[in-house]
């Protein structure tokens, strides 16, 4: 990595950083990356990320980490023994044990366990890998979605995507390095803040996509109704320009951020170009179409989204964050009121687009080089509220993976006998070591200086999470 | 202005000094640049003040050399041989060598140790901490005494100087007047300004332009913004469910003011830290507490989850750190906040003081706080509420403690009160229909009690026969009970009920039923959104309820819309429908009836008021009496307080407030206790409000009268912070001023002062700034005038080869930095220019995006859709709604913070996607058809408006080639499109 460059991104007031200016704006580091995939710290097994998140929190015991101690439980007082203290932090009175209202079963040769609410993901389960534990500080949406993005439970920290491009840059001139798609219902809990690049440089920040709008990305076009502006006009105005920066550039020597400006606006020209070509589907064969639930009203969102993050991988974007379900009550994964209901009826949103994509990623071999992370901000509690709903659950969730450097069909870590705490704690820190260390950077060495600390993405702490590693 | 006089007759006497001062020897060892990086880099992750591996920190002289866990010290000063540090950096033997991993240390390092430890070992104070002086100027050669302005020069030429530069020559005129205009008013001067500047041949004509900004209310609001920044202000919680604070605004208006008026920074420090306690008859005081308030609040935390879970304290915990950070990151640039898990590696602040300052604001929460708008009011209220303060604390107020006169208000309230009270007859309830789980039992009182098992929903039917002829109204008393929960009156876990309808039914002698209609009803307090009409609306969708006056009994009169008159012998029956679910049930209720013609509900007194009203009066203790009299005044004090003009709110803090949910007042201080390692599930000890003990000269204790007041914990925090003797605070306010005016600080690391930070480029200039604000007065105006007079900061902008060489970050100054515009001047400067800007000051925040209704809390908003011809997009940026968790996609591209965390230094990033907001958004294009019209209607000839255009985005007129250029493209695609072209280039954007 350039180390300079991001310092001279820093430098608001104008020093002189006299660097090349391929250095600022090309896809530098990036570039190399990508032909020899050397990493930045070690060889890369991954150069691209999608990133599925579950807002809400997916409850573990009801999809794929089956209790059947719960069934045995059913109705009784939840009771952990050893006088430890039972919360839950918007009540569930009485703590009445709630067994799963589905069926699991065993499936392919690596014979993981998954729920009825999972019948298209049960059929893809030997490409992925579990990690069967996670946990998170929190039991509050905003803050455990924070941990889980940025590693910290307050805002104002990058999220996931920022600190990969900031760590490795650009793919592509033509596309923005890190996409965020929410559910067209809504932003999630946190809103933009989940996504943002914190106190990184802007460049760094999610760009929203909003897929299913007239205009996904913002500003990409003048808007329609400024009739002034036409395609011959913005072409000679670009002349122009160009005229007029390359004239005070002679004028105003030694000071690279002019002429890196001036580039900025010839990349800006190439996304124009780029960037709707992403959104016409109809490049796609109907199978393709199809496959991805575009058919189908109620898969058609994420379906959609899905298909356009593999395009969007394709075309060399690096992180594509997909969101399922909005913040609020309902219509997500925070299954509070009766999960026999709420489950199925957000799981089937997912479930096909998910085996969708990871068939679609393996078929093009582009698994080969890239990364499925599936999670979710915490899991729920083993015993019941309102009718048949569970509580917020920090103790214990699952997220898999999948792609390239990991062993597939494996399952790491392990929860208690009720599914209420993790007996080997995996924490978003060592999630986010995993995945830089499969991109080729070293957690611990991957800084930023704010606020006097060397701020990392997984703060003081982080295990790359060997077992899972090819 | 006295600064700068001062300033001028101390350059008087530098102009006949001569040498120049020799460079500085390099063979000298600096502990700072020598010795403390090898530790920070090596040593302090195991010898740090948190960890002491062996007994050894390499903290201060004093650990160095006391006794280690072995028995002897790791340095010996003057003695490197036999110093232990020494012998364990060199052993060969690697089970013993530090550190333990890695290659070890280099041999230059090992020398430099030994040479240090050889010289005495000296550990000075870090640079931030040492008590500021004012330093003596350094002496300048004749040659640059012609440079030199004032004596801010005279440390810039002399740091030049010792590195082999010089400074660069004046900047032209047109350069000038844009720099000072973005920089003091966020604007672009306006083309007439610029000429008459470029001609004025005066020889003040640049202090006078200097006066005129700063005199101008613009300069408030530009650098307001930079304050905004700091304290990370916005107009909305942040979080998950990210809700619209209404009343964050006013604490805005306060920091435009105060730059605007020149507060004294002391002053400007504690009325945001503890106005309310040091200036109680100000009203800036309690506005300015908007500064405590200004960061994230966790809604879902702080009101949705119950009091004893981890959560809950951990949210607590969170919420202190912000505050604490935000004091101490913005006024004494120290990053605090790494103690809140271990002691602070690198700066003096321990886990203990970090706790210590959690204290001071262990009484406060984040809420509207009401306050009054005119001082005759504010008056007004605060000697009726310490009057009410005084009554409850058992005390009778000194203005009523004389004379008869309450003594005649009683008597005529007490006559009152019989009259109508005795018109009342409580019903004795003969039959209690409810839910077959619950048990109601008629009280001696003739109250029911309603206990057991509670259902979600109940209707209650009371049948009873009647007493009285005649029936004109109802009342509906309901009560408090032990057995309840919160004692009632409702059967709620909160204490609270939902009457969604209360019906009267006559029985007939037929056997029928018939229904009285109930209207005027009357209650002593509802809540809100749950009024007494909603019990006698027929809607069983609305229901009275009275959150959060749990707790105590309520009174509500219904009168019958037609006189009943009643045969003898005949029944009633009362109707309570309680339909809102979760058990909002009443738990206890009384029914009274009148035969007055108008029913009161002045009747309604306390059950131990009204116990002494029954006593006839001579047989009455003194100290009934007297409980007469303190009710009849509090009543008048009540009634007094509600007939004021209804309070403003500023979003503040506060330690009194109407709770809401799971959000309750501290009313006090919460218990705050040193954790381990931050973890609240891991309490250490106690913590006592405290502050550092780093800064010399000041008592890190607090002393304080009454320890458990939270006011006089943040009123010793507020005078400490403000302290003539707090090195820290004037730096840092110095510094940061030189930092908006150059994009750089002295110290390159505005809010770390601490040993990671940056070290001053020239640390005597900065203590000269600070001591000179601080002894001046500490005015910000005398010292930008000091700083933008200089020589220093009139220099061009140029390029010079080997300068940049030496030099190229400039951080000596010998030239000015070139600097891009910020989201708020390019915003501002696009309105200004197009003629259509609102200079309305103050009040609620422009909104910049149609708001429509959200999921849950949290409102959707459409930026691109919003109308940018709209009154509020015309406001300038510093008035803009700041929407944390959704901000403007535009101001956001160009490097707009989001309020989320300090934001100490703006970025300036380079981005296509700044280019393409820059190109594209609403606002720029529409502000630029409007510039165009202005230009099109102000000059006939397309000549003179490209001139103009070119004054107003670059302060100077076009070169043939340029205005050639622009011509033929106005020409051919409209001069609206020629001006977005301009607003995008380089020179428009960038300020030499």
């Amino acid at each position: 990595m350039n180390c300079n460059r991001r310092e001279w991104m820093m430098d608001a007031g104008g020093g002189f950083a006299g660097l090349a200016l391929s250095a600022l704006l090309a896809a530098d580091a990036a570039a190399e990356t990508d032909q020899n995939f050397s990493g930045l710290h070690h060889p890369a097994k991954v150069k691209r990320v999608v990133q599925l998140f579950m807002n809400g929190g997916v409850s573990p015991m009801d999809t794929f980490d089956p209790k059947p101690r719960l069934q045995a439980l059913d109705g009784t007082r939840f009771d952990p023994g050893d006088g430890q203290k039972v919360e839950s932090v918007t009540g569930s009175p009485g703590f009445k044990v709630l067994k799963s209202p589905f069926k699991f079963r065993q499936y392919g040769e690596s014979g993981r366990w998954v729920s009825s609410v999972f019948p298209h993901v049960a059929g893809i389960v030997d490409d992925l890998t579990f990690l069967m534990s996670m946990t998170s500080k929190s039991n509050v949406h905003g803050l455990a979605s924070y941990m889980q993005n940025t590693g910290f439970t307050l805002p104002g920290f990058p999220c996931l995507g920022a600190w990969i491009s900031f760590a490795l840059g650009r793919i592509t001139d033509e596309l923005p390095t890190f996409v965020v798609m929410p559910d067209a219902k809504g932003l999630p809990y946190n809103n933009q803040g989940n996504f943002s690049a914190g106190f990184l440089p802007a460049q760094h920040q999610g760009t929203m996509v909003k897929a299913s709008a007239p205009n996904p990305i913002a500003h990409l076009r003048p808007p329609q109704q400024r009739t002034q502006i036409s395609p011959a006009s913005e072409q000679a105005g670009r002349r122009l320009l160009e005229q007029l920066n390359q004239r005070h550039l002679t004028a105003n020597p030694g000071d690279s951020r002019l002429q890196a400006r001036i580039e900025s606006y010839q990349l800006a020209a190439r996304m124009q170009l780029t960037a709707p070509q992403l959104f016409d589907l109809a490049a796609e064969s109907e199978a393709t179409q199809r496959a991805y639930g575009l058919e189908d009203a109620v898969t058609e969102d994420f379906g959609r989204r899905c298909l356009l993050a593999r395009r969007m991988l394709e075309q060399g974007v690096r992180f594509v964050q997909v969101w399922s379900g909005p913040s609020g009550p309902s219509n997500n994964w925070d299954n509070h009121q009766d999960i026999d209901k709420e489950l199925p009826y957000i799981a089937r949103q997912v479930d096909q687009p998910i085996a969708a994509l990871i068939r679609d990623l393996k078929s093009r071999g582009m698994l080969d080089d890239t990364l499925v992370i599936w999670t979710t901000e915490f899991g729920r509690m083993p015993f019941s509220q309102n009718t048949s709903g569970r509580d917020h659950n920090g103790g214990t969730f699952v997220t898999w993976l999948a792609g390239a450097g990991l062993k597939p069909g494996v399952a790491y870590g392990q929860s208690d006998e009720w599914g209420w705490k993790a007996v080997i704690p995996i924490w978003c820190y060592d999630l986010h070591a995993t995945i830089l260390h499969l991109m080729g950077v070293d957690h611990t060495r991957l800084t930023f200086k704010h606020n006097g600390i060397d701020r990392r993405l997984t703060d003081v702490h982080g295990h790359v999470i060997e077992d899972v590693l090819v | 202005m006295s600064l700068v006089r001062g300033v001028v007759s101390t350059l008087l006497g530098f102009s006949c000094a001569t040498s120049m001062i020799a460079a500085e020897s390099s063979s000298h060892i600096d502990f700072r640049r020598d010795i403390q990086p090898i530790f920070a880099q090596h040593c302090l992750s195991c010898h740090g003040s948190d960890d002491a591996e062996a007994g050894l920190r390499l903290t201060d002289y004093e650990s160095i050399t006391v006794a280690l866990d072995s028995g002897t010290p790791a340095v010996l000063p003057h003695r490197s041989g036999e110093s232990e540090l020494i012998r364990r950096v060199m052993t060969g033997n690697l089970d013993q060598r530090m550190p333990p991993s890695g290659p070890g240390l280099s041999d230059d390092q090992i020398d430099r140790l030994r040479m240090w430890i050889d010289s005495g070992a000296s550990w000075p104070s870090h640079w931030s901490l040492v008590p500021l002086e004012n330093p003596p100027l350094p002496n300048a050669s004749v040659n640059d005494s012609l440079w030199i302005r004032n004596a801010i020069d005279v440390f810039i030429v002399d740091k030049l100087r010792r590195h082999g530069l010089e400074p660069s020559p004046e900047a032209d005129r047109r350069t000038l007047i844009r720099r000072l205009a973005f920089d003091l008013i966020g604007l672009p001067p306006h083309p007439d300004a610029v000429s008459a500047f470029v001609a004025d041949a005066s020889p003040d004509a640049y202090d006078r332009l200097v006066d005129r900004f700063l005199a101008s209310p613009r300069y408030g609001e530009r650098w307001a913004r930079h304050w905004l920044d700091l304290v990370h202000y916005a107009d909305t919680h942040g979080h998950d469910e990210d809700a619209i604070r209404e009343h964050a605004w006013p604490y805005r208006d306060y920091v435009v003011k105060s730059f605007n008026d020149d507060t004294t920074y002391a002053q400007f420090i504690q009325e945001q830290i503890a106005g309310d306690v040091l200036f109680p008859d100000r009203i800036r005081g309690i506005v300015a507490l908007g500064m405590l308030a200004a960061g994230p609040w966790d809604e879902s935390s702080q009101m949705g989850i119950k009091d004893g879970t981890l959560d809950k304290e951990v949210a607590r915990y969170l919420e202190r750190d912000d505050m604490l950070s935000t004091v101490m990151n913005t006024f004494v640039s120290l990053t605090v906040h790494c103690a809140r898990c271990h002691d602070h590696k690198f700066d003096p602040v321990s886990t203990e003081e970090y706790y210590r300052l959690q204290a001071v604001f262990a009484g406060i929460d984040r809420v509207d706080r009401p306050y009054d708008r005119d001082a005759e009011t504010m008056r007004r209220r605060q000697h009726l509420l310490r009057m009410r303060s005084e009554l409850a604390a058992g005390r009778f107020p000194v203005t009523e403690s004389r004379g008869d006169e309450l003594e005649h208000r009683v008597k005529a309230w007490e006559h009152r009160w019989h009259a109508v009270s005795s018109a009342w007859h409580v019903v004795n309830p003969e039959h209690v229909v409810c839910h077959a789980d619950t048990v109601a039992t008629v009280q001696t009182d003739g109250s029911v009690l309603f206990q057991a098992d509670r259902p979600e929903t109940d209707v209650y039917r009371i049948t009873s026969q009647v007493k009285v002829g005649s029936v004109t109204g109802i009342r509906l008393d309901v009560l408090t009970d032990k057995s309840l929960p919160s004692q009632g009156p409702g059967r709620q876990e909160n204490g609270n009920f939902h009457l969604n309808e209360f019906q009267l039914w006559v029985h007939e002698a037929d056997g029928t039923k018939r229904q009285m209609m109930l209207t005027n009803p009357i209650a002593d307090f509802s809540q809100e959104g749950a009024s007494i009409e909603d019990a006698v609306d027929g809607d069983l969708g609305s229901a009275w309820g009275v959150y959060p006056r749990i707790g105590q009994r309520h009174s509500a009169v219904f009168a019958l819309r037609k006189e009943l008159t009643v045969r003898p012998g005949q029944h009633l029956t009362f109707v309570l429908s309680q339909e809102h679910g979760e058990g909002h049930l009443i738990g206890r209720l009384r029914i009274s009836l009148t035969d007055e013609p108008q029913p009161k509900l002045e009747a309604w007194v306390p059950d131990s008021i009204q116990a002494i009203l029954e006593v006839r009066m001579e047989n009455r203790t003194v100290a009934q009496s007297l409980d007469l009299k303190r009710y009849l005044l509090q009543q008048e004090i009540e009634s007094a307080l509600a007939r004021l003009p209804d309070p403003s709110r500023v979003y503040a803090i506060a330690t009194d407030f109407e709770p809401q949910g799971n959000f309750v007042p501290a009313r006090g201080s919460r218990v705050v206790h040193v954790l381990r390692r931050g973890d609240v599930s891991d309490p250490v000890r106690l913590a006592e409000p405290g502050t550092l003990s780093c800064v010399k000269g000041l008592d890190a204790e607090f002393r304080l009268e009454h320890p458990d007041n939270e006011a006089e914990r943040r009123a010793a925090l507020a005078r400490w912070v403000s302290h003539d003797a707090n090195s820290l605070t004037w730096r840092s306010i110095a510094n940061r001023v030189w930092h908006y005016h150059f994009g750089h600080g002295i110290v390159r690391t505005p809010s770390d002062f601490g040993v990671n930070g940056s070290p001053p480029s020239h640390p005597e200039l900065l203590d000269w700034l600070a001591a000179t604000l601080r002894d001046g007065g500490g005015r910000l105006k005398d010292l930008h005038r000091l700083i933008v007079t200089s020589a220093t900061y009139r220099q061009a902008t140029r390029h010079h080869h080997n300068f940049a060489e030496i030099d190229p970050e400039n951080h000596f100054l010998w030239r000015m930095n070139r600097r891009r515009l910020d989201a708020e001047q390019i915003r501002d400067a696009l309105l200004r220019m197009s003629g259509h800007v609102d200079w309305t000051m103050g009040g609620a925040p422009a909104r910049h995006f149609l708001a429509g209704k959200g999921i849950h809390i949290t409102p959707s908003l459409d930026y691109l859709n919003f109308d940018v011809d709209h009154a509020a997009a015309r406001r300038r940026s510093v008035y803009r709604f700041v929407f944390r968790t959704v901000p403007d996609p535009f101001m956001e591209a160009l490097d707009c913070p989001d309020a989320s965390q300090f934001t100490p230094r703006r970025e300036a990033s380079v981005t296509s996607l700044h280019a393409l907001a820059m190109l594209n958004s609403q606002f720029v294009i529409r502000y630029c058809q409007h510039l165009a019209a202005a230009l099109e209607s102000q000059f006939v000839n397309v000549d003179d408006q490209i001139q103009e255009l070119f004054l107003w985005a670059y302060g100077r007129l076009p070169a043939t080639s340029e205005y050639a250029a622009v011509a033929q493209y106005t020409e051919e695609f409209g001069l609206a499109n020629a001006v977005r072209v301009i607003v995008n280039s380089n020179e428009f954007m960038f300020v030499n």
